[in-house]
């Protein structure tokens, strides 16, 4: 199977299953709102990957499209991580945990169509101390909105150095989703949602800079290969 | 397409990267023909190149026509208050910037500004609300769909412009009592696509 042309097809298949229409025809409901939002992103996110492949290695992407990859993937690994513990602990209330709850339900598919594209090639999730920013409603929306522009702009770093054309089509179909949620983010923490009218992007270098300042990645991966054999006593 | 095929590839040049949308160049540029008409645009590509990046500004280029025009009208003709009206003030004032810098790019070969009926949208302000989110979702979708097309320095400048869109996308749903980002991923438009939707919301020439 051709993973490229697979994820490329990625971009319709959330329309076509019907998921999106079906989180229209809810918006109104508001009883079952929640919940069947979230099947329908779980049906999204499904569909995102059915296509992809059995986790194979990444074979069809060049060596710079996989580390750019990568570094996307730990991003979205940091959001997805975010909201999930953010709306497990309940802190959330209202129209902040309605956009919680949606907007980690799209983080998390965005996680799993990276990790399936990249196959054996992807980084494995870091752990993350969110430093008690999912625990009150103010420092979470805070936080949200500079994961969310931080995300934005390292889109936007990375899309013109991409070389595959169908990574770089979702690459962009993506990142437009990350600055819809910024907004949405800046609006619950009552800030304008749009203050430029051009969004500057962020380097790799600096975008990890600002990472590391937050404290909140406490593991990579390697570091949890090199520890194990310490608990295997 | 012919036009740019002879050009060939340019990706490689980085002589006008640095300049503002990375095409300051392309008003010097020959044979780039102009599209007097959307519904003539096409949507057979070629490998990026700066005279194909000519083509897809203009398409680009009416985007930010329709949108300047349709704030303008609506802030004149809409009684918009409160947040709404800051809404539209502001991505209005992101509009006009937007026009401007495309408009510095193409230079004398920039298209002329179209006219515009968007009836009752710019008149009633939930009409305005609905049709400025179909508006932005057009403008990201439009956007999106020429990414592959455009050359790497076009695409960073454009990609500068698409998250704005975005978020005034986001912003007048929340408007409108929907849900801000009801999608995973944005999906991407045709040239045509584009065209149809703009004279839909009233693009007339």
């Amino acid at each position: 199977m051709d993973r490229l042309t697979s994820f490329e097809g990625f971009l319709t298949s959330v329309d076509r299953d019907g998921a999106i229409a079906e989180t229209r025809a809810l918006a109104d409901a508001s009883v079952s709102r929640r919940r069947l939002l979230g099947l329908a992103f779980v049906g999204a996110g499904a569909t995102l990957v059915a296509g992809v492949g059995e986790g194979r290695a990444a074979s069809g992407l060049s060596t710079s499209d996989v580390s750019i990859l990568n570094y996307a993937l730990v991003l979205e690994y940091l959001q997805a991580s975010f909201y999930t513990e953010a709306e497990r602990g309940g802190a959330l209330t209202g129209k902040t945990a309605e956009a919680a709850h949606i907007v980690g339900s799209v983080e998390r598919a965005h996680v799993t169509a990276f990790r399936q594209l990249l196959g054996s090639k992807a980084v494995k999730r870091p752990l993350f101390d969110f430093q008690g920013t999912t625990e009150q409603p103010q420092p979470f929306l805070k936080t949200a909105v500079a994961f969310e522009d931080l995300a934005v702009a390292a889109y936007k770093g990375q899309a013109p150095k991409l070389t595959s054309k169908a990574v770089l089509a979702a690459a962009v179909g993506i990142h437009s989703v990350e600055a819809r949620h910024a907004a949405w983010m800046r609006g619950l923490f009552g800030i304008t949602p749009a203050v430029n009218a051009f969004d500057q992007p962020a380097t790799r270098q600096s975008v990890n800079r600002i990472v590391a300042s937050t404290h909140f990645i406490v593991e990579r991966p390697e570091m949890r290969r090199r520890r194990k054999p310490e608990f295997t006593g | 397409m012919a036009d740019a095929a002879k050009h060939g590839p340019t990706a490689g040049d980085g002589v006008s990267r640095q300049t503002i949308l990375g095409v300051a160049a392309l008003g010097a540029l020959a044979a780039v023909p102009l599209i007097g008409r959307l519904a003539r645009l096409t949507d057979a590509y070629a490998l990026p190149s700066k005279a194909q990046d000519a083509r897809i500004l203009q398409l680009v280029l009416q985007l930010e026509y329709t949108q300047v025009a349709f704030y303008e009208q609506a802030l004149q003709n809409a009684r918009l208050h409160g947040e709404l009206r800051e809404f539209a003030r502001t991505a209005l004032a992101h509009e006009r910037a937007h026009l401007a810098v495309l408009k510095a790019a193409l230079g004398t070969k920039a298209g002329p500004r179209p006219t515009f009926d968007f009836g009752s949208a710019v008149r009633d302000p939930d009409e305005f609300k609905q049709t400025a989110i179909k508006l932005e979702d057009i403008a990201i979708a439009g956007y999106n769909g020429q990414a592959t097309n455009l050359t790497a320095g076009t695409l960073a400048a454009a990609a500068k412009i698409v998250s704005v869109e975005a978020r005034h996308a986001s912003w007048v749903r929340t408007l409108a009592g929907e849900v801000a980002a009801p999608e995973a991923v944005d999906k991407p438009m045709t040239a045509k696509q584009v065209a149809d939707g703009l004279h839909a919301i009233g693009l007339k020439t």
